[in-house]
C-alpha cells in the first residue's frame, strides 16, 4: 500500500512537471514565438493566452506587442536656405513579424539600431528639401507624413511596423539663436520706437488743433466785437445827427463853448485886446 | 513537513503551560493523541490551502479604479468598483488602474516641492529651457510652459497597448505643443491666441495619442507662462511700455486741448461783451448828448440871441475865474507895437500878476 502511495505520488509530480513543462501563457502585452530545436513552429505569432508546446525540444521566445519608442539623438540639420537646427524626433513602432524580427535584429535594442541609422538619414534627406520655417511651420505635418512613409517602407524588411516618425522639437543651434534674438530685439525696439513717435505724431496734431481753434475762437471775437462797435458808432453817430441837425449852428456855439472850457484848463495864458467881445464893457 | 508539524505541536504544547514545569505525562499523552489524528491533520491542512488559494481570488476595486482581469495572461473582462472575484493564481490575475484620477504633466517648468495638485505659480517652480524655448512660425522664439491633464479613458487600452503610456503622452505633448506653436506667430502665442493654440493643442495631441491607441483621454492642455526668452525680455518690456507711453503723449495733448479751448472761449465771450458794452455805452451816450442838446436847443429857440449871449459869458466866466489862467490884456496898440517882439518867456508867470494896462 505505501508503494502505490509513493507511486502515485511519483506519477503525480511527473505528470505536473509535464504539464508546467509543456503549458505557457503569453501576457496580453506580448507575443510569442514556439521553436523547435531552433526552427519556428507555425508561421504565426502566438498572442495572449494559454499554449502548449513539447517539453525539451520546443522552446518559447516572447516579443513585445505593444507600442514601442525610439526617441532619437537630436540631429544637427542644414536647411534649403542654409540654416543649421537640431532636430528631436521619436518614433513609434511595433513587432509586426516576430519571425523575421528575431532573424534580423533579435532584440529590441537591435531595432532600435537599425531604426537610428534610418530615421538619422531620412530626417537628412527630407529636412534637407526645406527652409527652416518650412520645417518649422508650412510643411511640417507634411514633412513627418512622408518620413514616417518612407522609413516605414525601409524598416518594414526587419519585421518591424512604423506608426509614426514625429518631429518633437526644432531648435536652433546657440549661435544662430543669438542672432534671433538680436532680430527679435530690433524688431522691437523698432515697434517701440514705432509707437512713441506716434504718440508724439498724434499729441502734436491734437495740440495744434487746438492752437488752431484757440486763435480761429479769439480772431472772430474780435472780428465780432469789431463789428459791435461799429454797430454802435454808427447809432450814436446817427442820434447825434439826428439831434444836431436841428441846428447846427447852435451846436457848433454850444459844443465850441465845451471845447474852450474843456480845452483851455489850467494855467493857460490869455493874451486879449479889449476888441474881445468879453472885454467890449471892460474899456 | 510532517516533522515541521511535530515541532510546531511541540511548541505549542510548551506554551499551553508557561508556568511550572512541563508535564511529561502529559506531554506524553497528548503526543499519542496527536500522532493520532495525523492523517485527518494533513487533509486539514490542504483544505486550508486549498481555502486559502481560492479566498485569494477576491479583490477590491476602489471606486476611482476598474479591475481589469487577465486569464493566462490574455485580457479577459472589465470589472466596475465593489468587490469581485477572480480564479486564483496562476489562472487568473487582476490590475486595477486608477481611470477617474487626473494626471497632470507639466512642460518647460518643474514645481518645487512638485506635488500633483500644485498649481503654476511665479517663483515658485524651476524653468527648464530645453522644454520651454520653441519656434515660432515667424522664425522667432517664445518660451511657453504648460501643463496637460489627462486621465484614462480606456484601461485596456492604456495597460496594454503602449510600452510607455507616460513617456508616450510627453512626447505628444511636446510634438502637438511646437506643431502649434509653429504654425502661430509670436504675437498670437503671447496675447490673443492662448485659447486657440490650446484647443488645437489638445485636439492634435488627442489625434497622436489615438494613433498610438494609448486609451488616454486629454482633459486639458494649459499654458502657465508664455513670455519671450529672458535675452530678449526687456524689449518686449519696452514696447508695452512705449505703447504707454503713446497714450500718455495723447492724453497730455487732450489735457492741453481742454485746458486752452474753453479759456479761449471764455476770453472770446470776453472781447464781445466788451464791444457790445461799448457799443451800449456809445449810444446811450449819443442819446443822453443828444437829448440835452435837443432840451437846450427847445429853451435856445425862445431866445437866441440872449440865451447865446449868457451862455457865452458863462463860459467866458467859467474859463477865466480858474486861479491858474493868466490874463493879460494889450491894447491894440501895444499889441501892434509888441507884434513884432512879444517875449513872452520873460513875462510874469505868476497867476496874480495885474493885467497890464495903457
Amino acid at each position: 500500500m505505501k508503494k502505490t502511495t509513493i507511486a502515485i505520488a511519483v506519477a503525480i509530480l511527473l505528470g505536473a512537471l509535464v504539464l508546467t513543462q509543456s503549458m505557457f501563457t503569453v501576457d496580453e502585452t506580448e507575443q510569442a514565438l514556439v521553436l523547435q530545436l531552433g526552427r519556428p513552429v507555425g508561421d504565426k505569432a502566438l498572442g495572449p493566452g494559454l499554449h502548449f508546446k513539447i517539453p525539451l525540444i520546443q522552446n518559447v521566445v516572447y516579443f513585445d506587442a505593444r507600442i514601442l519608442d525610439f526617441d532619437a539623438q537630436p540631429e544637427e540639420i542644414t536647411t534649403t536656405d542654409k540654416k543649421y537646427m537640431n532636430v528631436d524626433s521619436y518614433s513609434k513602432w511595433l513587432i509586426r513579424d516576430p519571425l523575421k524580427f528575431y532573424q534580423k535584429v533579435r532584440t529590441i535594442q537591435g531595432a532600435q539600431a537599425r531604426l537610428d541609422d534610418i530615421v538619422r538619414s531620412q530626417l537628412r534627406v527630407a529636412l534637407g528639401r526645406y527652409t527652416l520655417i518650412e520645417v518649422v511651420s508650412l510643411k511640417r505635418k507634411e514633412i513627418m507624413d512622408a518620413l514616417t512613409e518612407r522609413t516605414r517602407e525601409l524598416i518594414e524588411p526587419y519585421g518591424i511596423d512604423v506608426i509614426d516618425v514625429r518631429i518633437k522639437r526644432t531648435d536652433l543651434p546657440p549661435e544662430n539663436a543669438r542672432a534671433i534674438f538680436g532680430r527679435m530685439k530690433a524688431e522691437r525696439e523698432r515697434q517701440a520706437k514705432q509707437y512713441r513717435s506716434e504718440g508724439r505724431e498724434a499729441a502734436a496734431k491734437i495740440k495744434a488743433t487746438a492752437d488752431k481753434e484757440r486763435t480761429i475762437l479769439l480772431a472772430d471775437a474780435k472780428k465780432q466785437a469789431e463789428i459791435v462797435k461799429g454797430a454802435g458808432d454808427a447809432e450814436a453817430t446817427k442820434v447825434y445827427a439826428n439831434a444836431l441837425s436841428k441846428s447846427p449852428d447852435f451846436y457848433e456855439f454850444t459844443r465850441s463853448l465845451e471845447a474852450y472850457r474843456n480845452g483851455l484848463k489850467n494855467s493857460t495864458r490869455f493874451i486879449m485886446t479889449p476888441d474881445v467881445p468879453f472885454l467890449k464893457h471892460f474899456r | 513537513m510532517n516533522w515541521d508539524w511535530e515541532k510546531l505541536q511541540k511548541q505549542r504544547q510548551g506554551q499551553h503551560s508557561p508556568g511550572g514545569p512541563p508535564n511529561f505525562d502529559d506531554l506524553q499523552q497528548q503526543f499519542e493523541k496527536f500522532k493520532r489524528f495525523k492523517a485527518p491533520g494533513w487533509q486539514f491542512i490542504i483544505l486550508i490551502l486549498v481555502g486559502l488559494w481560492l479566498l485569494s481570488g477576491i479583490y477590491i476595486v476602489d471606486p476611482d479604479e476598474v479591475g481589469v482581469v487577465k486569464r493566462f495572461g490574455a485580457f479577459d473582462r472589465v470589472t466596475a468598483s465593489g468587490p469581485h472575484y477572480h480564479i486564483p493564481y496562476p489562472v487568473e490575475s487582476v490590475l486595477t488602474p486608477k481611470v477617474t484620477q487626473i494626471q497632470r504633466v507639466e512642460f518647460g517648468f518643474r514645481s518645487v516641492g512638485s506635488s500633483r495638485l500644485s498649481t503654476f505659480q511665479q517663483g515658485q517652480s524651476r524653468e527648464v529651457p530645453e522644454e520651454s524655448q520653441m519656434l515660432t512660425g515667424d522664425e522667432n522664439i517664445v518660451s511657453v510652459q504648460f501643463i496637460v491633464q489627462y486621465m484614462i479613458k480606456d484601461a485596456k487600452d492604456f495597460l496594454f497597448n503602449v510600452y510607455d503610456p507616460t513617456g508616450t503622452i510627453k512626447h505628444a505633448a511636446e510634438a502637438a505643443m511646437r506643431e502649434i506653436i509653429g504654425k502661430n506667430k509670436i504675437d498670437d502665442a503671447l496675447t490673443t491666441g492662448k485659447q486657440r493654440i490650446q484647443s488645437e493643442t489638445r485636439d492634435l495631441m488627442q489625434f497622436i495619442l489615438n494613433n498610438y491607441k494609448t486609451g488616454v483621454q486629454i482633459v486639458a492642455v494649459q499654458m502657465q507662462n508664455v513670455h519671450p526668452p529672458e535675452q530678449v525680455v526687456e524689449a518686449f518690456k519696452d514696447v508695452a511700455s512705449a505703447r504707454e507711453d503713446k497714450s500718455r503723449f495723447i492724453n497730455e495733448a487732450e489735457a492741453y486741448q481742454r485746458d486752452i479751448l474753453p479759456k479761449a472761449r471764455g476770453e472770446a465771450a470776453r472781447i464781445v461783451n466788451e464791444a457790445q458794452a461799448y457799443k451800449g455805452a456809445k449810444v446811450r451816450k449819443a442819446q443822453g448828448d443828444a437829448n440835452r442838446f435837443l432840451a437846450v436847443y427847445e429853451e435856445y429857440r425862445k431866445a437866441p440871441s440872449i440865451t447865446k449871449k449868457r451862455l457865452y459869458l458863462e463860459t467866458m466866466e467859467n474859463i477865466l475865474s480858474d486861479p491858474a489862467a493868466e490874463k493879460l490884456i494889450l491894447s491894440d496898440d501895444a499889441l501892434r507895437k509888441s507884434v513884432p517882439y512879444l517875449p513872452l518867456e520873460k513875462l510874469p508867470r505868476a497867476g496874480k500878476t495885474a493885467p497890464a494896462k495903457q
